[in-house]
């Protein structure tokens, strides 16, 4: 696996300067990760070419990206086109191929065979592809297909979500590797975090395992108890349901169904999808993308399902138990106390705390052994759950309560007990997991 | 004199919005503080008293008597000497002046130095009228819509009269300066999209907001605060120690120019009529900095940290630098001089357009960029081999002026 270290300062430009990367072609640009993916390339790399099944889906595809980055240079600096008439043409000038078509292997292998006879053997060839190996994406291709082809994950929508995996396969060159974090963090303003090729990378890994056992858990205690419990205050500005609706129950299902197919981890129950969901899903639920999910707007009202009836009803009347450490919580993290807050929160009585704890510690107890299998470190996990997710990095909440007390709660839900934590913790050495000067760790711990 | 010694600081990611997290100004503060005393390794013990420098918390957080909220961030400051200096967009190098005389003056051997700002509690609009208050508010700013960009763009209307001026020069300064702060993780602008023609561009993408000053033109508005600590030569000799570093590689504050030029902006320039400077005091800070510093010229420094509000004031530094003669800025952006690997590096930050501008922050983040930059910390950003910055931190249209030259 490669190291999550990146070349910096003058190296970095050096790295920079290697090469010149003056043409892009953005396949699938129509899509919404291939228009957002064309829209960030336009600001660094003066000719982007947005290409698609038609001329017509392209154009959508360009005007998309105008009003999403807001600036005429997009359009001065993209031309548009189709597969049929212009792809070989294109993907010949071009010194960077950008793959985003949607999520089957077979299309994508489709489009390689093309890619492949019609590139230039320096060019590089990325896909954005947030599941499929990219060991399998580039089998049985040549040399220099092989040397030159990553995975470059951007997370959706591109302009605001910083965080990006670079995956290496078995063979790409690391040169290669070394020039597109540096492009991409330089040029184009990525936090770029370099994963092993593991079904779902490391971010998706370690979020929809979260964001799946909320949904299991809203079986019974209903969406809007679970986003409460576990809310702004266990470390993030989106709750977990309100994520999935916003992500879209499909997308949320390709990512668990994908790896809980491939996986066999100590947590494997809890990537299984709720077969309440699979049911609503028949009935045409996706979240906000149709209107309806684990909540809908009714005009101003808000309103959240009923698992068991397929029903909604307003969240104002839905009753709720007393959670006043929550308040309690928000009201230190208001004035910046982080690590008093998160005691209230460890130290909280009741049923509904005692299950919040159970998934913020299977949170952190799922990341550290994911160490060393999807990131080289828990550094890796750490710094895309943080860019990616905009979560507080497992690593971050462990030093903001005390190995000790990360420790006690993991035992206290039950769950497997990371080594490095439990030596951290009974050797009482203070440490800090996290040590990244330039990430303030406060930025995660949202007040209420 | 005695020597002031600079032992690094901590700044907050300046993209935060501390009102999307829902947090006071005292969380602001907070962070910054602990930040610095953790990365600089110094126990809350040692700090012996504290400045904090800010604009307006008054109107932006309903916040007076910030002095005091320093000593709410660690029991060990309960009952240390603290206060708070304001001078507008100056009000950081303020803060850093008045610490900086109490170690020559031997009252105190460690001090704080705290520059903050929470802007993003108000709209826009209200937020332009804050500002406003930096100008003499009644003449100048009353009653009219933001009215800072305004002042600056005659800033740039006056080169144009007595030198001659074109916009494309002011925007290749913001474009080097956004591609300056993708190289700064704390920079506010680091993940924005921009380019040359999006900063040459005339529509409404890039709006006009005030003459010929255009959105790429402005530097943000900003949440943010950086704390540094200040010492003298007995307590940085006792820390080199500890810290198993020779003395002689903790940088010092080796000079620094103050000046007060009148309020309102016709004022100024009716004064320097006669001058081949277009603000004559400022031009004096500068040199005030460098002759204290024991430095002839520009050349004797390794890069800058300027006040770019706006990219006119960016402008007007480069001459006011002694970089190019008076009037003849445009020919250093054409000669790429300004770069980081330029002849001249001016900042390599972002400065205030890329990096942000949290208005009572910004001198002190200029100090520790300087810092940052001549002990080899500043990473993607770092000017290879600087030894000497020197900063240039301004209040009002050109009214209060600070330069610390920073080096080791």
């Amino acid at each position: 696996m490669s190291s999550n270290s990146s070349p910096t300062g003058a190296s970095a430009r050096k790295i920079l300067s290697s090469r010149n990367i003056e043409r892009v072609v953005v396949l699938g640009a129509n899509g919404t990760m291939g228009y957002g993916s064309a829209a960030l390339f336009t600001q660094a790399v003066p000719h982007v070419t947005f290409l698609a099944r038609t001329k017509a889906k392209a154009d959508e595809g360009l005007a998309a990206a105008i009003s999403q980055v807001r600036s005429p240079t997009v359009a001065s600096r993209a031309e548009t086109g189709d597969y049929d008439k212009d792809l070989e043409a294109a993907v010949a000038k071009a010194d960077l191929v950008f793959e985003a078509l949607t999520e089957d292997f077979d299309i994508k292998k489709a489009m390689f065979d093309r890619v492949e006879k019609a590139r230039r053997d320096d060019s590089i060839v990325a896909t954005v592809t947030s599941g499929l190996s990219i060991n399998s994406l580039c089998e049985g291709r040549g040399d220099s297909f092989r040397k030159n082809f990553l995975g470059l994950h951007f997370f959706n929508p591109p302009n605001v979500i910083t965080g990006t995996e670079l995956i290496a396969g078995n063979d790409t060159d690391p040169a290669v590797v070394d020039f597109v974090d540096v492009f991409s963090r330089v040029r184009l303003g990525r936090e770029m975090i370099r994963t092993a090729d593991t079904p779902a990378f490391a971010g998706n890994r370690v979020g929809f395992k979260v964001l799946n056992e909320a949904a299991q858990l809203a079986e019974t205690l209903g969406p809007v108890l679970v986003d409460k419990l576990v809310g702004p205050y266990t470390g993030r500005a989106l709750t977990p349901l309100a994520t999935i609706d916003l992500v879209g129950w499909d997308i949320h299902r390709a990512i668990v169904d994908n790896v809980f197919e491939l996986t066999n981890d100590e947590a494997h129950a809890t990537l299984e999808l709720p077969a309440y969901m699979a049911k609503l899903m028949d009935k045409g639920v996706l979240g906000d993308k149709t209107g309806a999910g684990f909540f809908k707007r009714d005009g101003k009202t808000r309103l959240a399902l009923d698992v068991a009836s397929g029903g909604y009803k307003p969240v104002s009347e839905i009753a709720l138990p007393d959670l006043g450490y929550i308040d309690d919580v928000a009201k230190l993290y208001h004035q910046g106390r982080y690590e008093e807050g998160i005691q209230i929160f460890l130290g909280a009585d009741g049923d509904e705390a005692a299950l919040a704890r159970k998934v913020i510690a299977g949170y952190i107890s799922y990341a550290f052994h994911r160490a060393g299998e999807v990131t080289e470190t828990i550094t890796g996990i750490d710094l895309i759950m943080g860019a990616g997710f905009n979560w507080a990095p497992p690593s971050v909440l462990v030093d903001t309560m005390g190995p000790a007390s990360a420790v006690a709660m993991i035992e206290e839900a039950g769950l497997p007990v990371p080594e490095i934590l439990s030596k951290a913790a009974a050797s009482g050495e203070p440490r800090r997991f996290f040590d990244h000067p330039a990430i303030n760790i406060g930025k995660y711990f949202v007040a209420g | 004199m005695s020597e002031v010694y600079v032992l690094g600081g901590y700044q907050t990611d300046f993209a935060r919005n501390w009102t999307k997290e829902k947090k006071h100004f005292s969380a602001l503060m907070r962070e910054s503080v602990l930040g610095a005393l953790a990365h600089c390794k110094i126990d809350p013990e040692e700090v012996e008293s504290a400045h904090v420098g800010n604009f307006a918390a008054e109107l932006y957080c309903m916040q007076g008597h910030l002095g005091a909220f320093f000593t709410e961030v660690h029991p060990a400051f309960s009952g240390l000497p603290t206060g708070r200096h304001e001078a507008a967009c100056a009000s950081g190098s303020i803060a850093i002046l008045a610490a900086s005389a109490e170690i020559e003056a031997g009252r105190y051997d460690l001090q704080a130095v705290v520059g903050i700002e929470q802007m993003k509690t108000v709209s826009a609009g209200e937020g332009g009228a804050y500002l406003g208050t930096a100008a003499w508010y009644e003449e100048e700013a009353e009653g009219v819509e933001f009215p800072f960009p305004k002042l600056f763009g005659r800033l740039g209307d006056e080169y144009d009269k007595r030198y001659g001026l074109k916009d494309e020069y002011l925007a290749e300064i913001s474009k080097i300066n956004y591609a300056n702060a993708k190289l700064n993780p704390n920079a506010q602008t680091r993940t924005w999209y921009m380019n040359k023609e999006h900063a040459l561009c005339r529509t409404d993408d890039n709006a006009a907001v005030g003459g010929r000053i255009r959105i790429a033109d402005c530097s943000q508005v900003t949440d943010g605060a950086v704390c540094t600590f200040l010492a003298s030569k007995a307590f940085a000799t006792k820390y080199a120690e500890r810290q198993g570093i020779q003395l002689a590689d903790i940088p010092k504050i080796k000079g620094w120019g103050h000046n007060t030029s009148r309020l309102r902006f016709a004022d100024k320039v009716m004064e320097s009529r006669e001058d081949r400077y277009v603000l004559p005091h400022v031009r004096s800070t500068i040199t005030s900095a460098m002759k204290r510093a024991g430095i002839a010229d520009v050349n004797g420094i390794d890069g800058i940290e300027t006040h770019d509000c706006f990219t006119t004031s960016e402008y007007m530094a480069i001459d006011h630098f002694g970089i190019t003669e008076p009037g003849e800025s445009w020919k250093a952006v054409d000669a790429g001089w300004l770069e980081i690997d330029g002849k001249y590096p001016i900042n390599p930050s972002g400065g205030l357009i890329g990096a942000g501008h949290p208005v009572g922050a910004t001198g002190v983040r200029q100090l520790l960029d300087g810092y940052l930059q001549v002990t080899g910390q500043a990473g993607d950003y770092q000017i290879d081999g600087a030894k000497t910055i020197q900063t240039l931190n301004i209040g009002g249209s050109g009214t209060t002026s600070c330069s610390f030259v920073v080096g080791v």
